[in-house]
């Protein structure tokens, strides 16, 4: 089949172009290398839907993030996504820190943040007595959101594919060939696609993508993110979005709350040269205690559930690197370092308006499809907590998962969807089970064996 | 369906909470429930094929799945019903349980008395911050393994260099676990100088060709994404890689007591486990405890012997014959001890007869040598003899002959 556009890479920008170019009369085909959607850098972030007041002035980047941010506010929980509003503190223990804050809090409001605020060191002890003493000040973004990083490009890409966008995983583009009309793009077996315009979200490997086609504007350079995932319990102390006052080089360690219910404390940010690098490392994880030791020692009494790391796709540039080649009908969207996740909707509607009035008879259509995905978060009602749910089906009331209390329901639910997880990591995303403080100790054997069952029958 | 007000509540149908059941239907409690979140009742033992299970309760040597199916022949009793599937999600004062299961929905029960024996984990990767790669397989703990070969018979076979991490009884349950499953364990690592199971298990990791590494101190996983290559160890100021395809953590005991969390349910940061006194109970009237739920581990044997004696007393709570109340009395470990079980003392209770007798434990922080010392208002006085004391053995005393009328301190000198 002969495709109008063909998206590599299925991160959160590239499920999020797919989207929205669903809602046109346009065949469009979404390749992702890996077994599952969101596998690479949108898979390991803090998760903070950010109204973008700390992104560059000026730039298109900031532009995306808001843009983003207001199209998330709205569309999000339409697909069943939560979202919560806990706000941001930047906060400032030293002179230094305070004229860097009180700069910030000015700047911000004069770019329309309004609802940005300083707050006195006297205020933030009252409302969150946990932090390290001697606060001067703080910057309160209240706006400022955590979301779920799973569910959202699982969101995008099934509401894409309920709109007639063809999913293709486990297809890596390894060759490039440009037709007189268009591109076509080989995968490792020989398997090909043709398509009339190719955009290229390739997210690590977006520099890789650029050179089978012959560019080579940027070069991606990994910048690695380690965190500590804290228990639940952390969360009854602190459920506020805090970062220290940035510096000229970085933004620093935040802690914060998840959507899920626990506290995170990261990320670092160490360049890399492989960007399957994903390794955590003793420096990086000192350089966490230290940071959660400095803000909130209070937080060091709870107990540590897991560590990670996720790999942000910066590149040498340090603006976004979205290129729109378009008589050439090749369109970059990389560099989507660290804001992605809050830009994705931004960054897929702009896409969208440069490409689609390349397709002159290419319609909005009339009608889409909903989608709804389930409800990750543990300050929403889960099924084990809803009897109705429970009474009309049984399989809602045997939690499998105990640390996160996930029921063999919503388990087998994951496994029967149109997009089902194929690796036991997918399905840990799909649902939360195993993400808790046993990592699999009490139900690791039980998943496993709903996840072969439910691989078996699809294949049968 | 089960009544919403039992006599008595038992949460966890393992070795203690089973033991527990059967003392109470042998007291002639009539309305006896205990439910549990697996699918099946009989706690852990259920997953470890090997013998070494039950003898301190039931002085007959058995394999984990023969002393489960012990327990449950033995609670097969009309007055006591079993529901699995079913999840205690918290406690409060009353005894006042929520409860949530297939059968019974979110509910909220309210017994006149609760056992808790929700039995204990071990560490993983994550709780124990090793760094590293986490890839998609390879990476278990014992529990998990024994279940992944329990439930599936097998099929651990791509596995053929294991590496244990630990010395502890259980590391070598993971030993004979990953034969039993058709995987080969070829290293453990211990980080001390010897290895904390008995001496004669180093002649088992010679049979099964496992190599022991001692003062060895694991610093980093290396990988893919989807598998184990190897692991970086610190041996004598030396690091090296050691070549394998996957890792088992075992031991890192931590008690199950995320249900209690925020709850009115005491929890010692000695153990981690549920603060009881000489009789059972917990910091929540009418709420007894025991079993692995109390201290990093013992055996089931053990557990079930805990679990029999909470059963007694419950049995006489419920007849008027025990206050609900637990002693106020502290026991406290001292610098040399690393926990004191029982953490609270009622000064005037008398176990009673026909009662499992109490053995109060401890144990040490270190090995070292000395005589566990009880230390109150009326002086210090020893408890044990002066001998080696081996921070992996449970050091048993008697507070029998004593009259606590104060708090005190229980240490090593
Ligand atoms: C530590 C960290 C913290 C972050 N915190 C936040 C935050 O709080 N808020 C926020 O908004 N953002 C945050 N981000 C940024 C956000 O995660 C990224 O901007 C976003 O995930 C980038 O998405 P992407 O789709 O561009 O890339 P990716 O998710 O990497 O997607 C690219 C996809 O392309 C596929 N691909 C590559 N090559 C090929 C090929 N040849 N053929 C087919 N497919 C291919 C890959 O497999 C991959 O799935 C954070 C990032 C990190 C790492
Ligand atoms: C890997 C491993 C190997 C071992 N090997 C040996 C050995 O060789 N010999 C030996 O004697 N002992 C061994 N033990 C120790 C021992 O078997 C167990 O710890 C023992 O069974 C203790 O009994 P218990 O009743 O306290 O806990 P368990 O037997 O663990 O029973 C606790 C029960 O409570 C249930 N439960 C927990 N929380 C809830 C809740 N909120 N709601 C409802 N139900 C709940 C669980 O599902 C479980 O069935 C081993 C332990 C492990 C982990």
């Amino acid at each position: 089949m002969q495709f109008d556009i063909a998206i590599i890479g299925a991160g959160v920008v590239g499920t999020a172009i797919a989207r929205d170019l669903s809602r046109f009369d346009l065949r469009v085909i979404l390749l992702e290398a890996r077994a599952d959607f969101g596998d690479e850098s949108s898979k390991g972030n803090s998760a903070l839907m950010t109204a973008g007041f700390d992104t560059p002035r000026g730039t298109l980047e900031r532009q995306l993030v808001t843009r983003g941010f207001i199209r998330y506010q709205t569309e999000a929980p339409a697909m069943g996504l939560p979202i919560r509003r806990v706000g941001a503190l930047t906060l400032a223990w030293s002179d230094e820190q305070r004229a860097i804050v009180e700069h910030e809090v000015a700047g911000a409001r004069a770019d329309g943040f309004s609802s940005v605020t300083l707050l006195d060191g006297a205020d933030v002890l009252r409302r969150w007595p946990h932090f390290s003493p001697g606060i001067q000040c703080a910057m309160w973004a209240p706006e400022e959101c955590i979301a779920d990083p799973f569910s959202t490009p699982y969101a995008y890409v099934l509401d894409a594919v309920a709109n007639g966008v063809v999913y293709r995983p486990s297809f890596a583009v390894k060759r490039a060939d440009r037709l007189t009309n268009g591109w076509r793009l080989e995968e490792a077996k020989g398997q090909a696609v043709t398509s009339r315009l190719v955009v290229n979200s390739g997210g690590l490997r977006a520099d890789k993508v650029e050179g089978l086609a012959g560019y080579s504007d940027f070069v991606v350079r990994p910048r690695r993110g380690q965190y500590l995932v804290l228990d639940k319990a952390a969360r009854s102390l602190h459920d506020v979005i805090a970062l220290p006052t940035p510096t000229p080089t970085t933004r620093g360690i935040l802690i914060a709350p998840t959507i899920f219910g626990n506290v995170i404390v990261g990320p670092t940010a160490e360049e890399v040269s492989d960007p399957d690098d994903r390794r955590t490392t003793p420096e990086g994880l000192a350089k966490l205690r230290e940071a959660m030791h400095r803000m909130a020692p209070a937080l060091e009494q709870f107990p540590v559930n897991t560590v990670f790391s996720g790999m942000r796709p910066a590149t040498d540039r340090s603006e976004y690197q979205i290129i729109p080649r378009l008589s050439e009908r090749w369109v970059t969207v990389a560099g989507i370092r660290s804001t992605g996740f809050s830009g994705a909707l931004g960054i897929a509607e702009h896409v969208a308006s440069l490409l689609v009035p390349l397709f002159v008879d290419a319609r909005r259509k009339t009608t889409t499809n909903a989608i709804v995905v389930p409800d990750l978060a543990e300050t929403s009602q889960r099924p084990w907590q809803d009897n109705a749910r429970i009474e009309a089906d049984p399989r809602y009331g045997e939690i499998i998962c105990h640390c996160e209390r996930v029921t063999r329901g919503e388990i087998e639910n994951a496994m029967a969807s149109r997009i089902p997880p194929r690796t036991l990591k997918a399905l840990k995303r799909r649902t939360r089970a195993m993400f808790g403080r046993c990592q699999g100790f009490y139900c690791g054997a039980r998943i496993d064996a709903i996840f072969n069952s439910g691989r078996n029958s699809e294949h049968t | 369906m089960i009544s919403t007000s039992p006599d008595v509540l038992i949460v966890g149908a393992g070795a203690a909470g089973l033991a527990a059941a059967i003392a109470l239907a042998d007291a002639g409690v009539a309305d006896i429930v205990v439910i549990d979140r697996d699918d099946a009742p009989g706690g852990l033992p259920r997953f470890c094929h090997h013998p070494g299970f039950g003898w301190e309760y039931a002085h007959y040597p058995r394999t984990g799945p023969g002393f489960a199916r012990y327990m449950l022949n033995a609670a097969d009793r009309p007055n006591i019903r079993i529901l699995c599937k079913t999840t205690m999600i918290s406690i409060n004062a009353g005894p006042s349980v929520q409860i949530v299961g297939p059968e019974t929905s979110y509910t909220e029960l309210l017994p006149k008395a609760v056992i808790l024996a929700t039995g204990i984990r071990e560490s993983n990767r994550g709780n124990l911050c090793v760094p590293g790669i986490r890839p998609e397989r390879g990476i278990f703990t014992t529990g998990m393994l024994q279940q992944l070969v329990a439930r599936r018979d097998g099929q651990l076979d791509q596995f053929r260099n294991l590496t244990v991490i630990g010395t502890e009884h259980v590391a070598f349950s993971a030993l004979l676990t990953a034969r039993h499953g058709g995987a080969t364990v070829r290293h453990m690592i211990g980080c001390e100088h010897r290895i904390f199971s008995f001496p004669i298990m180093r002649l088992l990791a010679g049979v099964l060709a496992a190599r022991i590494h001692l003062d060895t101190e694991l610093l980093e996983i290396d990988g893919s994404s989807e598998r184990v290559e190897a692991l970086v160890v610190r041996q004598g100021g030396t690091t090296r890689r050691i070549a394998c395809d996957g890792i088992v953590f075992s031991a890192g005991w931590t008690p199950e007591t995320a249900a209690f969390v925020g709850s009115a349910v005491e929890v010692d940061p000695a153990t981690g486990g549920i603060a009881i006194d000489q009789a059972m109970r917990s910091s929540l009237p009418g709420v007894f405890a025991a079993g692995n739920v109390l201290r990093p581990v013992e055996s089931s044997g053990w557990a079930a012997c805990e679990g029999r004696r909470a059963g007694q007393l419950a049995a006489k709570y419920l007849a008027g014959e025990l206050s609900g109340v637990r002693g106020a009395l502290h026991l406290r470990p001292g610098k040399g001890l690393k926990y004191v079980v029982p953490q609270y003392w009622d000064g005037p209770f008398v176990s009673p007869a026909g009662v499992e007798p109490l053995r109060p434990s401890a144990r040490v922080a270190g090995d070292t040598k000395g005589a566990l010392t009880l230390l109150s208002d009326s002086g210090r006085e020893k408890l044990g003899k002066f001998q080696r004391l081996l921070q992996t053995r449970r050091i048993n005393f008697s507070l029998a002959k004593q009259t606590l009328n104060s708090d005190a301190v229980i240490d090593v000198s």
